[in-house]
């Protein structure tokens, strides 16, 4: 168990010795920032509060701190400093990046060789490749591409003791070991920090075109949906926006103008009784503008083939809520949900309640009260056995997961 | 027979499985003596053939109540030992576990049992317009289990990844007997992924005894193109030359002279005379892959391809294929014995590489064929020898480990899709440090701390590499000059 109390003179002397007093800031009374430079001074600084049973959470951009629900730590571990893409072997489609690295900034390196890490997290212009990793984020791309653990192929981490160590390697086929980056992803800083991250690359699309079809129900895109993911399109993503105001469906095709796949998906469209319109990327909406400061924000997966009733009965069932979601064909949902707390409260409660479909709650509006996850009772045991061998004092993403700790 | 086989405890087993789900008697557990990797061998105390979940849960439990190893056994095509049984354990085998449970078109899934042969999820959806795609060279004899539990690829999954891509969820027997559902039909299964960790695990967190695996709408269109070269080399910056050009085949391989001539002798694809082939797949919408098949043909021609040929129907491309897979196989025309490597390099370097595996091969005297999936810069070097010959079988594995080595050097993996098992796991000590692989080790024993699921595999054991050590893990250049300028 962590001890929270006020900073003592001499722990903070000892931590500013680690890396420089002017890359440590006291916060408040009982946490503090720091900003260590490499990989080594991550494991100094967890050695450090290892042996001081100080806790400790792995801070990248901070847009994504309060995903999973964790205490304010003892130490906010800033990875801003690891800020470097290392290498970009192009020809070898993979790269090298320090977890503190923006987002926005290593697809702008990355595209120099026309290239890309085949994703579009949220906040891409804040986040960092550390915090969309521990966060396994993913958005539209994931249709195509894949999800974080298609396209990690190698770590290096800090475990709670200070341990160095590498996970996978830096090369896109290897089951050497276990895979250590499929357990890294999505834990939430709770297992290690991460420090570096390898990734497989894809070529950037050079033929995206951009669709939509609106309708005043999510059911009569239903049809559409449907047979656009049956069917021989090479579709880049499928995602549905819902509001009180009406359903879009945006379509984003990429292929070479002469396969001529948009006459195709303009008769798929017109044997629906819609109507397909091309746009500019921006119709598309973005899922950041679902995180309102107000918003209580849930990711709920459910099977690809209910997708849209999904979006439907939440705009029906929860009248006195108002409801934005951005769903995902294959099945995930991204929902922002405005009004009286209990209500939000409640309705969650009905949501989980379903077997069909699985609610994380990413986001907490005031008041507001569900856990971040619900997960299945002898899974969970497993997953803490885990957790109890990585950090067997709790002091990684205090809170995370695991609520006792 | 070892101690904790009493008869009490055959007994029980007997009860849990029925008088057809046993086997004791020693000429028939010769059987499951050894894998693929048939240098090893070890006669198991007996082998279950369990029918149900239920039935491993309870075998799982009497193993833990009793302390005796266990190990999961599939079709046994393994190449690295994974099956090989450990002295005095069970064999646990799935061939009673092989139906198919439920086929959901709608949300592209199936649902199968470990013992399903891999080909028969493909024949399954088939007719609907849909594939299983990962596809080892196996595929017809290989079941599903041993596909999770070795995170098997095949030649398509340059483009359509590996096992791990394609299985949702999975009912999974913990080496104390408890139950536990793993990854799920939906994204996002919440909390960690330890579906991720399990796939590739190689039987050691324990046995999947049911499993939801992602099904793909087929292809529109499939062309196979075979360029014909002087030199590995120029069939190689092939390879490079159409990855960057942005085009992501279904699948690149390549096959040097020896293994194009033993591939002709026993399946007869009539595959041009040459030093290199390289076979490139694409498929997609037709106009597209007319497209792209322009600039792959370009590509070639320009690295000096003297002939190639294009296959569109379906009989063209499975004798072209069935000449690729057939490839291990066939190695037995060049030699009475063999050892199939699978290193994996970082896809520039393979000029370089090939080229140090030549000088190698011919220093030891022996023989080594090449035939490897060079999209992903997996090699598949073929060492040939006579075990008959004094001391040859010894060099020959020494050769292969050394080779290993060599891809560790370039920056690569020890193995990209047969496993650790038993054949690798002194190297793994070449590949990672001492807390890499501790910090795998707290996984290992957060599933199985009694270290009952098959003990003794993927991880260096003093024991096993005393006197086998391929020598201390050393940083990667890159990684010393990188960590220099760090720190
Ligand atoms: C000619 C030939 C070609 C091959 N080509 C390829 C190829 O292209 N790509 C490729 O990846 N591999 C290839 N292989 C290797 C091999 O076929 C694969 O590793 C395959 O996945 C093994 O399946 P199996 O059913 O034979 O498993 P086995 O060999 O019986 O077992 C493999 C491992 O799986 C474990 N296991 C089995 N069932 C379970 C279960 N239900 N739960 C947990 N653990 C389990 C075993 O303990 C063992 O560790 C090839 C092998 C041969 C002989």
């Amino acid at each position: 168990m962590s001890v929270s109390v006020a900073w003592p003179h001499h722990l903070t002397d000892q931590l500013a010795s680690l890396v420089g007093p002017e890359h440590l800031r006291i916060d408040s009374e009982t946490a503090l920032t720091i900003s260590p430079a490499n990989t080594a001074q991550v494991s100094g600084i967890l050695a450090f509060a290892h042996e001081h049973r100080l806790s400790v959470c792995p801070h990248g951009a901070g847009t994504k701190q309060t995903w999973g629900q964790g205490k304010t730590p003892s130490i906010f571990l800033s990875l801003a400093r690891l800020n470097r893409v290392i290498e970009h072997p192009w020809q070898d489609l993979t790269c090298t990046v320090q977890a503190g690295c923006n987002w926005a900034a290593l697809q702008q390196t990355l595209a120099a060789h026309g290239q890309f890490v085949a994703l579009d997290p949220l906040f891409e212009d804040r986040a960092t490749v550390g915090g969309v990793v521990s966060a396994n984020d993913s958005g539209a791309l994931r249709h195509r591409y894949g999800s974080l653990r298609d396209l990690v192929i190698g770590m290096t981490l800090v475990l709670a003791d200070g341990t160095i160590a590498r996970a996978g390697g830096k090369v896109v086929k290897n089951v050497a070991g276990y895979d250590l980056c499929k357990l890294m992803t999505g834990s939430l800083g709770t297992l290690a920090i991460i420090t570096e991250v390898n990734f497989r690359l894809h070529s950037l699309p050079r033929h995206t075109r951009h669709f939509t079809v609106a309708a005043p129900k999510a059911s009569l895109l239903a049809g559409l949906v449907a047979s656009i993911r049956a069917s021989h399109l090479l579709t880049q993503s499928l995602q549905l926006r819902s509001s009180a105001s009406g359903c879009f469906l945006g379509i984003r095709l990429n292929a070479h103008p002469q396969a001529e796949q948009e006459e195709i998906l303009a008769q798929m469209t017109r044997a629906e009784n819609l109507e397909l319109a091309e746009c500019g990327e921006e119709l598309w909406g973005t899922r950041d503008s679902l995180f309102a400061p107000e918003a209580t924000v849930l990711r709920i997966s459910t099977p690809p083939d209910q997708v849209c009733a999904f979006v439907d009965e939440l705009q029906l069932s929860y009248t006195d809520l108002e409801v934005h979601t951005i769903a995902q064909a294959f099945g995930l949902c991204d929902v922002a949900l405005h009004g009286a707390p209990e209500i939000i409260t409640d309705a969650i409660r009905r949501l989980r309640a379903d077997a069909d479909t699985t609610v994380a709650v990413l986001q907490l509006g005031p008041g507001v009260e569900a856990p971040a996850f619900e997960i299945a009772a002898p899974v969970l045991s497993l997953m803490q056995a885990v957790k109890h061998k990585f950090d067997p004092e709790s002091l990684l993403g205090p809170g995370k997961f695991f609520r006792e700790a | 027979m070892p101690s904790s086989l009493t008869p009490a405890v055959l007994a029980e087993l007997q009860r849990i499985v029925g008088d057809r789900g046993l086997i004791t008697a020693v000429n028939q557990l010769q059987t499951y003596e050894c894998d693929g990797l048939t240098a090893f061998r070890v006669l198991p105390s007996a082998v279950l053939l369990p029918e149900s979940t239920g039935q491993v849960q309870q075998i799982l439990r009497l193993c833990h109540r009793e302390r005796i190893p266990f190990v999961a056994r599939g079709s046994g095509t393994g190449l690295s030992g994974g099956a090989l049984p450990t002295e005095g354990c069970l064999v646990i085998t799935f061939s009673r576990m092989n139906r198919i449970l439920a086929v959901d078109l709608a949300n592209q899934q199936i649902t199968v049992q470990p013992g399903v042969i891999n080909s028969n999820v493909t024949a399954a959806v088939s007719p609907h317009g849909y594939f299983y795609a990962p596809d080892p060279s196996s595929q017809t004899v290989c079941t599903i289990g041993g596909n999770i539990a070795e995170n098997a690829g095949g030649a398509h999954c340059l483009k359509y990844g590996f096992t791990v891509t394609h299985v949702l969820e999975m009912t999974v027997v913990l080496p104390n007997g408890d139950l536990v559902t793993l990854g799920a039909k939906t994204p996002n299964a919440p909390g960690y992924d330890l579906a991720g960790v399990f796939i590739g695990s190689e039987g050691t967190l324990g046995i999947a005894t049911e499993m939801t695996l992602r099904i793909m709408r087929k292809p529109e269109t499939v062309q196979v193109i075979l360029a014909a070269f002087n030199t590995i080399q120029a069939a190689a910056q092939s390879v490079s030359d159409v990855i960057a050009s942005g085009q992501l085949p279904a699948a690149m391989e390549i096959m040097d002279r020896l293994s194009i001539e033993a591939a002709e002798i026993s399946v007869h694809p009539n595959y041009p005379s040459c030093e290199a082939l390289l076979l490139i797949e694409l498929d997609g919408p037709e106009a597209e892959v007319n497209l792209q098949m322009q600039t792959v043909t370009d590509i070639c021609r320009g690295n000096g391809a003297w002939e190639t040929r294009l296959a569109i129907d379906e009989q063209d491309r499975f004798l072209i294929w069935k000449g690729r897979k057939a490839a291990f196989a066939a190695a037995g025309r060049l030699s009475p014995n063999y050892i199939v490597q699978d290193g994996v390099i970082p896809r520039t370097s393979l000029p370089a590489v090939l080229e140090k595996l030549n000088a190698m091969a011919v220093a030891e005297n022996l023989r080594v064929t090449n035939v490897f999936h060079a999209g992903d810069g997996n090699l598949h070097p073929i060492v040939l020898y006579n075990r008959e010959n004094p001391g040859e079988e010894e060099r020959a594995i020494d050769l292969s480990l050394r080779i290993l080595d060599v891809c560790v050097e370039a920056g690569g993996s020890i193995t990209g899709e047969h496993g650790v098992g038993r054949e690798k796991q002194c190297s793994m000590s070449y590949m990672f440090s001492d807390p890499d692989l501790e910090t795998m080790q707290r996984v290992r024993h957060a599933f199985d701390p009694l270290d009952l699921s098959n003990p003794e595999k993927l991880f260096p054991t003093p024991r096993i590499c005393g006197e086998r050590s391929r020598g201390a893990y050393a940083p990667h250049p890159l990684e010393t000059s990188g960590i220099a300028e760090v720190f």
